[in-house]
């Protein structure tokens, strides 16, 4: 704005913004200088040689690892003669790709409903907010499943053979039990058991999708809101033309987080297999080709979509 | 309201109208209130049930646990738990490696996530988009594909290659450090931006300084500034509320951290790792004890005690951060 006012000769203001331009640069270099350090020690190359594992027979010996490679071999091995594996993988990308639109859906229509003004708001965003904490960790996993030999504290689904839920006692409540004690048809209750897990679990990953969609919501300016309302906007128009499109850059976060969450979540099994794997018995190059794979076929999917949303929603928003 | 009594003075025969269809909006309006409180209460109720099961739990004996006609409240209840509890996850020590491995590198996160956020909203410089990339990349990899070769890394850690230089000097060329077992396996990445869910702080911290205002930037350099002084002096002072926002996150990640701690540590375990040995830990130190579920919900509830504490504390400053400037700018 002000080199508009202050007229400058046209080859020293060329001159001088490449200057400033190009130290500026520098500068910016400077700043992630560290983190480019940090990401190809902590992480391109740790993710180069668990691929190179993966392609290999790991041999480890006290002290000492070797590497020997064997191309295909460990995909071959876990594709055609590992009996759950393919069974594992496929309901863990199904799962992933199920739970991610449910999850963001469900986690938009909360935020919207506690962005609204009501007595109480506060209280129920306190609650919100919560599994935050509860369910990020090593206690939910204890919560659910049954981990180092002692039993779930919460058992939701009927699957599991659990010693306590046949022994009648016990605390909190058992959801099977109560479904068993309405005698419905055993179809049923089985599609309705695994329909509360599902919720639990889908509710309790909302809690920071939660978070990113109100303080998304909080930015858009509520003239906006006031002027479709003069207009005579219904309050549908008024979701898909200004909030949808004033959310997009926190719908992207939201997506992202919401996708890393499901990967790296306790109730994958594919991770809990490879992690069997390697903890229990070190076998570290079938285990590699389990993680990748399914990365793979992860990482392919969530890049199309990144790639999709930024090119024609973004752009069709903005 | 204001405006629905400056059109009735005007339009006096259509009152009766008018106070149909007041009727009409205020019967929805309770109606949608109601609606919103049922939803919210459920779902609040699941959201809150891990946290009751555990504290109807910890409380609860072995009578209790087969008494079928015990739901909720015990019968008979007693505090053993909490003790066995305490002592299975050698709390006190616990909860100071927790402190030191956890806390202090999410604060060294914090810090180092911003400086390369900072980096990446404000300069232009050739590959910018591309690293930025690689960022949301490091967020989606699970840290499960790369952790044991990360684990090799720290046990014959060479400092980048440096060490065998040294080494070589004194005739050891295979001189190598073993960091497993330190608070180091955390600090270091997170020094270098590349710690736990690193990627997603970036991305935050990204979106909010996109949205600072430049004003604040190029008045600090007219006043003669470099751009280090301008982060210092301008942009982390006036970034307070997302500061909170990924400190109270990395905290609490790194306080549920399990899988690395895991991998890392044999002994000086911190309390996401005890947590899930403490019964072996209890029959190895010859304690009986009444069940294993109680102890486990004490356990849990001991465990997570500090960040509910810290929680409550700074719950209306979170909520207050979450709702001003907003995480996405």
């Amino acid at each position: 704005m002000e080199s508009k006012v202050i007229q400058i000769p046209d080859l020293d203001k060329k001159r001088r913004v490449k200057g400033i331009e190009s130290k500026k640069s520098m500068y910016g270099r400077m700043f992630i200088l560290p983190w480019c350090i940090g990401m190809a020690f902590f992480f391109i190359i740790p993710l180069i040689q668990s691929l190179i594992y993966s392609f290999s027979t790991v041999i480890v010996d006290p002290g000492e690892m070797s590497t020997q490679w064997v191309g295909l071999d460990n995909y071959k091995t876990i594709l055609n003669e590992d009996p759950t594996y393919t069974d594992n993988l496929i309901s863990a990308v199904t799962s992933f790709f199920r739970s991610l639109p449910i999850v963001v859906i469900v986690s938009l229509i909360l935020a919207m409903v506690l962005n609204q003004k009501f007595k109480g708001r506060t209280f129920f965003r306190a609650i919100y907010f919560l599994p935050v904490i509860i369910a990020t960790g090593v206690v939910m996993q204890l919560l659910t499943k049954n981990l180092n030999g002692v039993d779930a504290i919460i058992t939701l689904s009927a699957d599991t053979t659990n010693t306590y839920t046949s022994s009648g006692g016990g605390g909190g409540m058992d959801f099977t039990t109560i479904l068993n004690s309405l005698r419905f048809p055993e179809d049923i209750t089985k599609t309705m058991s695994s329909l509360i897990t599902s919720i639990f679990n889908t509710l309790w990953s909302c809690g920071i999708p939660i978070i990113l969609f109100i303080s998304g919501l909080q930015t858009i300016p509520e003239q906006l809101y006031e002027a479709s309302k003069v207009e005579g906007a219904t309050k549908w128009e008024e979701f898909w033309y200004i909030t949808l499109p004033m959310l997009a850059q926190t719908l992207l976060l939201v997506i992202v987080f919401s996708m890393i969450d499901l990967l790296t979540s306790n109730t994958n099994p594919v991770l809990n297999q490879a992690y069997q794997y390697m903890n229990d018995s070190a076998v570290y190059d079938i285990s590699g080709a389990m993680l990748w794979l399914f990365f793979a076929i992860v990482a392919g999917t969530v890049g199309i979509v990144i790639f999709l949303y930024t090119k024609l929603l973004l752009k069709r928003w903005s | 309201m204001a405006k629905e009594k400056l059109i009735i003075p005007g339009a006096q025969q259509t009152k009766s109208k008018l106070s149909k269809y007041q009727v009409q909006k205020q019967t929805k309006s309770v109606l949608v209130s109601i609606f919103r409180y049922v939803l919210l209460i459920s779902v609040g109720y699941i959201i809150l049930y891990p946290l009751f099961a555990l504290i109807a739990y910890s409380i609860m004996s072995r009578t209790d646990l087969l008494d079928p006609s015990v739901v909720w409240i015990s019968k008979t209840p007693s505090f053993n738990n909490f003790k066995n509890a305490w002592l299975g996850l050698d709390y006190l020590n616990g909860l100071s490696r927790t402190v030191i491995v956890g806390v202090v590198s999410a604060f060294i996160e914090v810090i180092s996530c911003a400086v390369a956020a900072y980096g990446f909203a404000r300069f232009k410089f050739k590959g910018n988009g591309f690293l930025f990339a690689l960022v949301l990349f490091t967020a989606i990899v699970p840290v499960q594909v790369i952790a044991i070769p990360l684990y090799l890394n720290f046990r014959f850690f060479n400092l980048f290659g440096l060490t065998g230089l040294i080494g070589g000097i004194f005739g050891n060329p295979e001189f190598v450090f073993d960091l497993t077992n330190t608070p180091l396996t955390f600090y270091l990445p997170s020094l270098f931006g590349v710690g736990l869910r690193s990627g997603l702080f970036i991305f935050i911290y990204r979106q909010f300084f996109l949205g600072l205002p430049k004003e604040l930037e190029e008045a600090a350099y007219i006043d003669g500034a470099g751009p280090l002084k301008t982060f210092l002096r301008v942009i982390i002072p006036s970034s307070g509320v997302v500061i909170v926002t990924v400190s109270i996150f990395s905290v609490i990640w790194h306080w549920n951290e399990y899988f690395l701690s895991v991998l890392y540590f044999n002994d000086n375990l911190p309390l996401s790792v005890s947590l899930t040995q403490i019964n072996s830990r209890l029959s190895s130190l010859g304690v009986t004890f009444e069940t294993q579920q109680g102890n486990m919900a004490a356990a849990c509830l001991l465990f997570m005690l500090p960040m509910l504490i810290m929680y409550i504390f700074l719950q209306r400053k979170f909520i207050q951060s979450v709702d001003r400037v907003g995480i996405v700018g």
